[in-house]
């Protein structure tokens, strides 16, 4: 018995000793250090492939797709408070505490949770491109890098004027004007073209980007599209008017570039085919295949944002837009939300043989997977079957269930996942046509120097060129072209309609064209930010 | 155990005091009112002449001189002091003492007595606990102990309350008290029986919990199990407990003629979809017990079975559990060896909460099975049940009962070993060994034909499979030294000294895979290589952690020193340290200090037992809620097809070096009082915070878009005050009647909020995203409800019209405008209680005994999420089911959270009502026979309409359409009632209790 307690006694001191104080901290399920693999690249499959970004960049283009087309963030925030979309409230669904309606009728405040999230996305992706620019990059890779963090901070000047440029990760930045902002933007996409202003005869062999056509990865043209809308909206951004350059850069892309229009010699299969239905198109060609799930190797795209089911989560439309009954149109993976509806004057501005608007619109009575009338036990109408319908009788509080046409733009496949596969474009090659007519305009202030560059879009989507026009009807067609891409509040603001009132919104002060420093980040400690005036 | 030690201390004192004595030899008995008592002390008073009662209650004593006293004792006893004068025999009837002064407590790291204590510990004991079939050991103390609420809203056997003492004493740690059991830390509660439950010490107030440092800011509850007397003889006992329990309140409805006279879509039948989902519930309970000991050893063996069912169908638990206690003693008594060991197996059906939530708000017309389905209705695709498809968040709450199935097994294993070796009268050392293993593994299962996770509803994809193992090991080591020494009549002292390592390993993993072969019945979880999601990337769902290493190491000492027997002083320290912090910071040191004095020593007040005052001081930390919070990490980003790039970027959370220690300083000042028939005891505490560590906003722009970081930032204060006091209204041979109540209030207010102003707890979807009813303000209490006034009445639009709080003529009520100073919102009620009572009953009239046991809380709110999502008479909820209190309104025909949906939760409750019956039988094979009838949660009166008015005291965040809730719940959101919350149940139970 002895030995038994010497045994134990002298068991308690190995361990006394060997663990006495060890509190060393070993993460097993964590990564603590940092690695990065090219991986191979595959081009194959219907929905993803083409060239994507280095390994070490990953992170950096990843920030980028985080809310640029899901609900809550970026795209919201840009969309809901233009004259395209709205999201009403269906009587006991999406009031959401008024936070939408507000959105509509620009009458948000700093504290709106879906500024926050914009902002804090927008320094998240900075945050990824400062952390790949701190590590062992290529020249042409940091380039990159520099063009996604100018970009970024280009949304965020846009959106919120007096920001923080952030150049290293976790360093500190005073709060800047929104001129410093912009001259920061314009100087960054310089330096990594190697000139020092757009003109006619700059010269690019010395920058360190592409010129091929890669649309997930930053070229030259990339950083000059950038530009040119740097550019076409300086004189909001800094008081001085900047269209030449604009008209510059956006020429030197549509020349140079190797890119051409979308137009009806380009196709591809109908991933939303019904095998049942015979009226469902077996390709989709031209406009609509720009937005197509399996548009990764559409010859307009410049600069894409890689969304894909599996891998690259965060488009979302399908769930955004639909009402609940059509995931039986498709055999969606989930239910949707019956969230987003147009607004009835966007959608009816389509010329009816306008072919975008059989492109970006679901309107009308719908049919399920086999082609049958799609029921709503629950409709609060006294049809069952699904009909949207362009009208929408009012926002709040009943908005009706299946009121409002739904965007389809971004369109759907059979089987979808609420993860969908369509790439986003940032800059597309319509978008230059569109922003250096606008440009040559401006500059010379004869708005039927646009034209040409009108016409040819107008051409591409089954429409009668326009002889002469109007900065309204400039402003309608760019609306018609670019719906759903994000453009319209900058757009709206540039051509000084913003504060104007449409449906269900009264007018809206001047302030309103930046929205307010999100509360969050004026109480975060030690952010020293100030608010923007108004708010 | 603790008896054996009391024993040992006083004849350690004897020995120090060692008297004179004359030749004389005197015997005895010593018995109580029930008969002949072993194990009573007999002692020459100022000698150190003592010995024992035998198995009998027989004494033999010589040495004693003519003119000694007897002093005869034995715990839980008045002593007794008998002149000897000359008599040879002296036999003694020991009366109850009812005030238990002499009582033994178990406090940290030893046993103190009742009336040296300094600190604020309420010892609660066997026959005390509550009554009716209890699953959970903690249910025992509800409502017993003044400021520990303890609240399981509803009735599913498979919750475990939440527990609070003392209010919020920590945000990002650990929120729950300590558990200690039967000397040993960190181990499960869950794998002690409720019927193997001896005695629950609730240690409260800083100066009582700082020698257990980090984990003791939440409080600290001992536990001990019962066991065997040395020179016992071997007794077998059973205790059978059969249940009945049927759904007690809730929520009101509409009925099918309700619901259509107000425009609500008929589809043909007529439902109660909560009576569908539930059941009379059936548990019985088995308790075999065998005890016995020897002259040097004893034992306790004991087997539980729990067959418990839920009142919801397809819910319960089935559970074996068995432990083992041993105690010996060897070389000469000189070693001490305690041994325990349990095991408890449950096979949990958790059943579907959503089952019971649906159940509220789904269509009373809609039919249960397909085949009543008013329109043509593929029923095979949904099992054979109705579905109303095309409705955003609504599914057959039958067909999610019935269809689905959730159930696991946890297995937790553990042990513990006490060697404790006594190297002189005044001084032991104790080494303790323990070592806990959990396994849990849970599945879920939803087949092809569900519609609620199912994916029935889909042309393809449909089934689903879960699996989730985890496990836990958990080790101990203790070393520890007891010194003590009685240096004059005036001054006694102990000191004890040690070192405490203790260390957790923690793995899980977690699969999740479906689309299983359509149209065969099987149950595809047991057979998941079929699965079609394993051929299509991005579909299977699976995740893996460890954590190993996770180590608390301590050293700690105190000292209890004890003047005039009637003033007390303790003080301890621990110096803790925690792998959890950064290596700058991972010490902590706290230190406590208490006194007490029996005033009544001094005043000798007539009839008065004790009057003590006490005042302790005391720190104690808490750590983080999760490990690596000091240490930057970062994200693996897999490229596409797994042909792409991958690389790392910025980790999950932002990483704070500098964590350290949450500290709480606590002051309690405490009186008791004790008369023959009256005891109360009063304490007053105020407890600040400080460093607590929480999730706080950080500047994203600086941070990398971090826009929260884990720091040691803001102050909480509490304030409170609680009262127990007992009186014996009635006390004879025959009848009994003893009232207790006990009373508890405190305030939280956060001094300081280094996060900033901020709202938190949305309700959530459908059509409530974005409102967050609790606010969080510097300077104001925790809990406060926030939101616009209802003014009572409602526009043209079904709109209510709120109120302009401020009066500006401005009516400002957004979400979005939660903390403007323009906005006319305004605190509409606090979810935490203004003061809770319990209040106790216990009659005893010959062999009978009635006990009544009413509990209530008072001046907190609740926010009714049923009513403030399905009580408008919203037109698009004409397809699902209104929720129609009588305090639903036909002309509010929008959803606005408002004050409205605020509601008084104000209650009180026959929480238990029990009545005994004990028979002496006696004979060769059994002793007594005891018969009880208990019911639990007789009656409830409150104005709440909801299902349940008991405080909610953290909140899990919302859930909809299907989904899952948080697994952390969120303690500064007190107050929400949300949609997934259980049906309460009433229980009646039937007991039989046989002696053998």
């Amino acid at each position: 018995m002895n030995r038994l307690i010497k045994l134990s006694f002298f068991c308690g001191t190995l361990l006394f000793t060997y663990a006495c104080t060890n509190l060393d901290e070993v993460l097993e399920d964590e990564l603590t250090t940092q690695f990065s693999d090219n991986g191979v690249t595959v081009i194959e499959g219907a929905t993803s492939g083409g060239v994507l970004p280095s390994g070490n960049l990953t992170g950096s283009y990843n920030g980028i797709r985080n809310g640029s087309a899901g609900h809550g963030s970026f795209f919201s925030v840009q969309t809901v408070s233009s004259d395209e979309m709205a999201i009403g409230q269906k009587g006991g669904d999406w009031f959401d505490g008024g936070i939408w309606l507000q959105m509509h009728r620009h009458t948000f405040d700093a504290a709106h949770p879906a500024l926050n999230d914009t902002w804090n996305n927008a320094y998240g992706g900075i945050g990824q491109t400062n952390l790949a620019l701190a590590g062992t990059l290529s020249p042409n890779e940091a380039a990159q890098a520099r063009v996604i963090r100018a970009f970024q901070h280009f949304r965020l000047m846009d959106l919120f004027g007096r920001i923080k440029i952030i150049t290293a990760s976790g360093v500190d930045a005073p709060q800047t004007s929104r001129l410093a902002a912009f001259n920061f933007v314009e100087s960054e996409l310089l330096a990594v073209l190697g000139i020092t202003a757009v003109s006619s005869t700059m010269d690019l062999s010395s920058s360190a980007l592409g010129t091929e056509a890669q649309p997930y990865v930053v070229n030259q043209y990339a950083a000059l599209s950038l530009l040119t809308k740097l550019y076409l909206n300086a004189e909001v951004y800094s008081g001085t008017a900047r269209f030449n350059e604009a008209d510059i850069a956006a020429t030197y892309v549509i020349d140079n570039g190797p890119y051409m229009l979308s137009t009806a010699s380009f196709s591809v299969p109908n991933l939303a085919k019904r095998p049942e239905v015979a009226t469902d198109p077996v390709n989709l060609t031209g406009y609509a295949a720009i937005f197509a799930p399996n548009n990764q190797f559409n010859p307009e795209m410049i600069w894409s944002i890689y969304y894909d089911a599996v891998s690259a989560g965060g488009m979302n439309f399908s769930q955004m837009n639909f009402h609940y009954s059509t995931q039986l149109t498709y055999a969606l993976d989930a239910q949707p939300w019956n969230g987003y509806q147009v607004l009835e004057e966007f959608y009816n501005s389509y010329e009816a043989t306008d072919i975008r608007k059989e492109a970006n619109f679901l309107v009308g009575a719908q049919t399920d997977f086999a082609g049958n009338a799609l029921l709503d036990f629950a409709a609060d109408d006294p049809n069952l079957v699904v009909d949207y319908t362009p009208a929408i009788s009012e926002l709040q509080p009943n908005s009706p269930r299946e009121s409002g046409a739904r965007a389809k733009k971004f369109s759907f496949q059979l089987f979808g996942r609420p993860e969908m596969n369509n790439d986003y474009p940032i800059f597309r090659l319509g978008d230059l046509h569109l922003m250096r007519g606008e440009a040559k305009a401006r500059a010379a202030g004869n708005w039927n120097l646009s034209l040409p560059d009108v016409n040819a879009i107008r051409n591409r989507a089954g429409l009668t060129p326009l002889g002469t026009i109007t900065a309204d009807i400039f402003f309608a067609e760019r609306g018609k072209e670019m719906f759903q891409e994000t453009s319209r509040r900058t757009d709206l603001i540039r051509f000084g309609k913003w504060g104007n009132s449409w449906w269900e919104k009264t007018n809206s002060d001047a302030y309103r064209t930046i929205f307010p420093i999100p509360f969050a980040q004026i109480q975060a400690v030690g952010s020293g930010l100030t608010q923007n005036p108004g708010y | 155990m603790k008896i054996k030690l009391f024993k040992s201390l006083l004849l350690a004192g004897a020995f120090l005091c060692f008297g004179y004595t004359q030749a004389q030899e005197v015997s005895g008995t010593i018995s109580d009112a029930n008969g002949p008592l072993p194990g009573a002390s007999v002692l020459v008073k100022g000698t150190t002449n003592g010995t024992q009662t035998d198995f009998d209650g027989n004494y033999k004593i010589g040495n004693v001189g003519a003119n000694a006293t007897l002093v005869i004792s034995y715990i839980g006893y008045k002593t007794q002091q008998v002149v000897v004068g000359g008599q040879s025999t002296i036999s003694v009837t020991l009366e109850d003492d009812a005030q238990a002064l002499d009582e033994i407590v178990v406090v940290g790291y030893g046993t103190q007595v009742r009336k040296e204590i300094t600190s604020a510990i309420t010892s609660v004991s066997v026959e005390d606990f509550n009554q009716g079939v209890i699953n959970d050991a903690t249910s025992l103390l509800q409502g017993k102990v003044a400021g520990l609420s303890i609240y399981n809203k509803g009735g599913n056997p498979n919750a475990n309350p939440t527990i609070r003492l003392r209010g919020i004493s920590t945000i990002g740690g650990n929120t729950e008290p300590l558990v200690v059991i039967d000397g040993v830390l960190g181990q499960s509660l869950s794998n002690v029986d409720p019927s193997d439950i001896e005695n629950i010490t609730v240690l409260k107030d800083g100066s009582a919990a700082a020698i257990y440092g980090t984990r003791g800011s939440s409080g600290v509850i001992l536990v001990t199990t019962k066991s065997g007397k040395n020179g016992q003889p071997f007794s077998v006992s059973y205790n059978g407990q059969y249940s009945l329990s049927t759904k007690a309140n809730e929520i009101e409805t509409m009925n099918r003629e309700q619901f259509l006279a107000i425009g609500g879509t008929d589809l043909g039948a007529d439902t109660n979809w909560r009576d569908e989902v539930t059941r009379t519930a059936l548990t019985t309970v088995h308790n075999v017990a065998a005890v016995g000991g020897t002259d040097d050893a004893n034992y306790r063996v004991s087997v539980n079975f729990r067959d418990a069912e839920g009142v919801l169908v397809n819910s319960g638990f089935n559970q074996f559990n068995a432990r083992t206690k041993l105690s010996g003693k060897m070389l000469n008594d000189k070693l001490k060896i305690d041994f325990n060991s349990a095991l408890t197996q449950r096979d949990s059906e958790f059943g579907f909460e959503e089952a019971l939530r649906y159940a509220v708000l789904y269509n009373p017309t809609a039919p249960i099975l397909a085949a009543d389905a008013p329109f043509v209705f593929n029923g095979p695709q949904f099992g054979n049940y109705f579905e109303t498809l095309g409705l955003f968040d609504s599914f057959n709450p039958v067909s999610i009962a019935e269809q689905n199935q959730n159930f696991g097994t946890t297995t937790t294993v553990n042990y513990s070993i006490d060697f404790k070796y006594t190297f002189t009268n005044n001084f032991s050392a104790n080494l303790n060994i323990g070592q806990q293993n959990v396994k849990i593994q849970n599945r879920q299962y939803y087949p092809t034909t569900s519609f609620f996770r199912g994916n029935a509803l889909s042309p393809f994809r449909k089934g689903r499979a879960d699996f989730y193992t985890q496990e836990n090991r958990n080790q101990v080591l203790e070393l520890y030294g007891n010194w003590s020494k009685t240096i004059s009549d005036k001054l006694s002292l102990s000191a004890t000294g040690g070192y405490s390592f203790q260390e957790n390993d923690f793995n899980e993993y977690y699969l999740q895979l479906g689309d299983f072969p359509p149209g065969v019945d099987f149950n595809f979880s047991d057979n998941i290589e079929v699965s079609q999601d394993l051929l299509e990337a991005g579909r299977v769902a699976a995740n893996s952690g460890r954590n190993d290493d996770d180590r608390i190491i301590a050293f700690f000492g105190k000292v209890n020193a004890t003047f005039d027997n009637a003033i007390y002083f303790d003080a301890s320290i621990r110096r803790e340290g925690s792998s959890r912090f950064g290596s700058d910071n991972q010490w902590g040191l706290f230190p406590s200090v208490s006194v007490g004095v029996d005033a009544n020593k001094y005043l000798e007040l007539p009839n008065v037992n004790l009057l003590k005052a006490r005042l302790g001081y005391g720190v104690t930390g808490a750590t983080p809620g999760g490990v690596g919070l000091s240490q930057t990490n970062f994200n693996v980003l897999n490229g596409s097809d797994g042909f792409g790039p991958s690389a790392t970027g910025l980790g999950t959370r932002k990483p704070n070096e500098t964590l350290g220690w949450e500290e709480k300083q606590e002051l309690n000042l405490g009186f008791e009082f004790a008369m023959d028939r009256f005891s109360a005891t009063l304490d007053f505490y105020n407890r600040d915070i400080q460093d607590f560590i929480q999730e706080i906003p950080i500047d994203a722009a600086t941070n990398d878009g971090f826009s929260s970081q884990f720091q040691n930032a803001g102050k909480i204060n509490t304030k409170g005050i609680e009262l127990a006091a007992n009186y014996d209204v009635l006390k004879s041979e025959t009848i009994n009647y003893n009232t207790g109540i006990i009373f508890s209030t405190y305030r939280s207010k956060l001094t300081e909020n280094v996060g900033g102003d901020r709202t938190i707890a949305n309700l959530g979807a459908p059509g409530q995203n974005g409102t967050n009813v609790i606010l969080v303000r510097e300077g104001e209490q925790i809990g406060q409800i926030w939101g616009p006034v209802f003014s009572g009445n409602v526009d043209a639009n079904g709109s209510p019209i709120l109120v302009d709080v401020n009066g500006d003529g401005n009516l400002i009520t957004d979400q979005g405008s939660a903390l403007n100073e323009d906005v006319d919102f305004a605190v509409l009620g606090n979810g935490i209680p203004d003061f809770e009572l319990g209040w106790t009953n216990q009659l005893t009239i010959g062999k009978w005994d009635i006990n009544a046991f009413f509990r209530g809380a008072f001046g907190h709110s609740l926010v009714n999420n049923f009513r403030a999502f399905y009580e408008p008479r919203i037109g698009s909820q004409s397809s699902y089911n209104f929720v129609n209190t009588s305090l639903a309104r036909d002309d509010i025909r929008t959803a606005q959270f408002s004050s409205y949906y605020v509601e008084k939760a104000d209650f009180i409750r026959l929480d238990n009502l029990s009545v005994g019956y004990n028979f002496d039988i006696n004979n060769n094979y059994i002793k007594n026979i005891r018969l009880s009838l208990a019911g639990q949660n007789l009656f409830t009166i409150t104005n709440y309409t909801g299902a349940d008015p008991e405080p909610s005291l953290q909140d899990f965040g919302a859930v909809d359409n299907g989904g899952a809730r948080s697994l952390t719940p969120n303690v500064l959101a007190p107050g929400i009632d949300r949609r997934y919350n259980y049906f309460t149940a009433t229980t009646f139970t039937l007991g039989l209790n046989v002696n053998f």
